[in-house]
């Protein structure tokens, strides 16, 4: 039975239904399931799959946001229980952001869903994000990550600034840099601490950061 | 340029579009971050340079440095309130630097604002903003408009209704990727079906841009071609933009790049050009290989 619904909730994540979530994120607590086993076993595998759909041509950019959508309004639901339960060991503090000068929000979206499935707290700044407000938030938030997306070559250049300008605030933040354009060279030769070509490596790419 | 104008033009010959004009801009020292259309005021000379170099290799159209220049995105660069005169700056210098040798596009991108649900924007919203802008394109004399990089049909329409409604010829394109499921936008929207409702809402021909290399479009333009009953447009990339540590590389070459353009006209594109990364030796290249082959 808890199983079910469990197994429902992925189901709900992947097919973006928010109704279905929400309702099922709300019998999995009814029926004594633990908030961090409806996140671990049902909501995360849902938008893991959603994820890897997405980079495998299957899912569409609407899929993949209603899907995120649908974990969202999950865990609306599951939040109060979640805090009772303790919280959730969280890998790390995320800030993550499109640079400034550039609107392209899909890729850094996935990889903030990703990363936030694989465990880590996820501040999503959006797009177009100044320099100062990546290390502003970084330091408010003290974060351990700092993720700069940037999609076209003229915006790449605000990751360089970025990475400097993290090292001069000397924040504790490790700088990953990402984005169609983006390449391990080019993140080398800005002194960035970690790159990803794709969501999923993303992931890899950060829990191997924060555990260094 | 009416319709029946272009669609004249279009039986007679294949036309040559230019290429690159953002990458061209960047080339001349346009700083990071900034909007080329911001140049329209700023540098104007340098942006007439550009065009005047696609009429030199022999483009028949040269679109105006307006890719951006929709009320919402011109708002994001600090120009807020300041599209109609960008767009007649544009369609000022494209006019002065072809001096009749090309055609001027008026060129209408995406507004950067994305329909549910992956966006919040409305379409009305995007409607309004789609006819200043190509009002304004139409009022500074261009001879038609060209609406680009479109990737959700929904948008794609607006841009071209409000195109029609100023009675110049327009060309409507989208952005397409080969996926599992066949050829698509990244919304989802496939190949031939979008085409199909642009060319039902009155663009005279419909098209392929950005996002992808010569040799992948030149598969999509076999796919779309014979399915659709109007002419056809074909601008990919020189292709995938790449930066390294010494700047912006992109990897192809304009001879192997002008034997795909060949290649896309014998496929049924009728007008045939470049979009990021392609030069002005990209589009002569072009010139030549169609000359060489008996179809321009």
């Amino acid at each position: 039975m808890s199983g079910e619904v469990v197994d429902g909730l992925r189901r709900a994540v992947l097919d973006g239904d928010e109704d279905a979530a929400a309702a099922l994120a709300q019998r999995a607590l009814d029926g004594g399931v633990t908030a961090l086993a409806a996140i671990e076993d049902g909501l995360a595998p849902g938008i893991r799959e959603a994820g890897r759909l997405f980079e495998e041509g299957e899912y569409f950019l609407p899929e993949l946001v209603t899907a995120a959508q649908a974990m969202k309004a999950a865990m609306a639901v599951l939040e109060p229980a979640l805090a009772r339960e303790g919280g959730v060991r969280s890998l790390g503090q995320v800030v993550i952001g499109t640079v400034e000068g550039d609107i392209h929000d899909i890729g850094k979206t996935l990889v903030a869903t990703l990363l936030s499935a694989a465990g880590f707290r996820v501040a999503d700044e959006g797009a177009g994000v100044p320099v100062a407000r990546f290390v502003s938030r970084a330091q408010e938030l003290d974060a351990d990550l700092v993720c700069a997306s940037a999609l076209l070559t003229t915006t790449m250049p605000r990751q360089r600034e970025l990475v400097a300008a993290v090292r001069q605030a000397g924040l504790k933040a490790r700088v990953m840099v990402g984005g169609a354009p983006v390449t391990r060279s080019w993140a080398e030769s800005i002194g960035a601490d970690g790159f990803a070509d794709n969501a999923a490596a993303a992931v890899t790419e950060a829990r191997a950061l924060v555990e260094r | 340029m009416k319709p029946e104008e272009l669609r004249r033009l279009l039986t007679d010959r294949v036309l040559l579009l230019d290429g690159g004009l953002g990458s061209m801009l960047i080339a001349a020292g346009l700083e990071a971050g900034r909007a080329p259309d911001s140049w329209n005021l700023e540098q104007p000379e340098r942006v007439e340079a550009v065009h005047r170099a696609y009429a030199d290799a022999g483009a028949d159209i040269v679109h105006t440095n307006t890719f951006g220049a929709n009320p919402a995105r011109l708002a994001g660069a600090g120009l807020a309130g300041r599209c109609a005169e960008v767009n007649a700056a544009a369609a000022a210098i494209a006019r002065r630097a072809v001096a009749g040798r090309a055609l001027v596009a008026g060129d209408v991108g995406p507004s950067g604002h994305a329909l549910p649900p992956v966006g919040n924007a409305s379409l009305d919203e995007l409607r309004e903003g789609f006819r200043l802008q190509v009002h304004a394109l139409a009022e500074a004399g261009v001879d038609l408009l060209s609406v680009e990089t479109m990737s959700d049909v929904r948008e794609a329409l607006a841009a071209v209704e409000a195109g029609v409604e100023t009675g110049l010829a327009v060309i409507g394109s989208m952005t397409f990727e080969a996926r599992r499921r066949g050829t698509f936008t990244v919304m989802g929207d496939p190949l031939v079906a979008s085409l199909r409702r642009l060319a039902e809402a009155g663009a005279v021909a419909v098209g392929l841009n950005c996002s992808v290399t010569a040799e992948a479009m030149t598969a999509m333009v076999r796919e779309a071609a014979p399915a659709l009953g109007v002419p056809l447009a074909a601008q990919p990339n020189a292709g995938l933009p790449e930066m390294t540590p010494e700047g912006v590389a992109y990897r192809a070459d304009p001879e192997a790049f002008a034997r795909h353009a060949v290649a896309m006209v014998g496929a049924g594109a009728r007008l045939v050009g470049g979009c990021c990364g392609t030069t002005p030796a990209f589009i002569g290249r072009i010139a030549t290989e169609l000359a060489t082959a008996g179809l321009r």
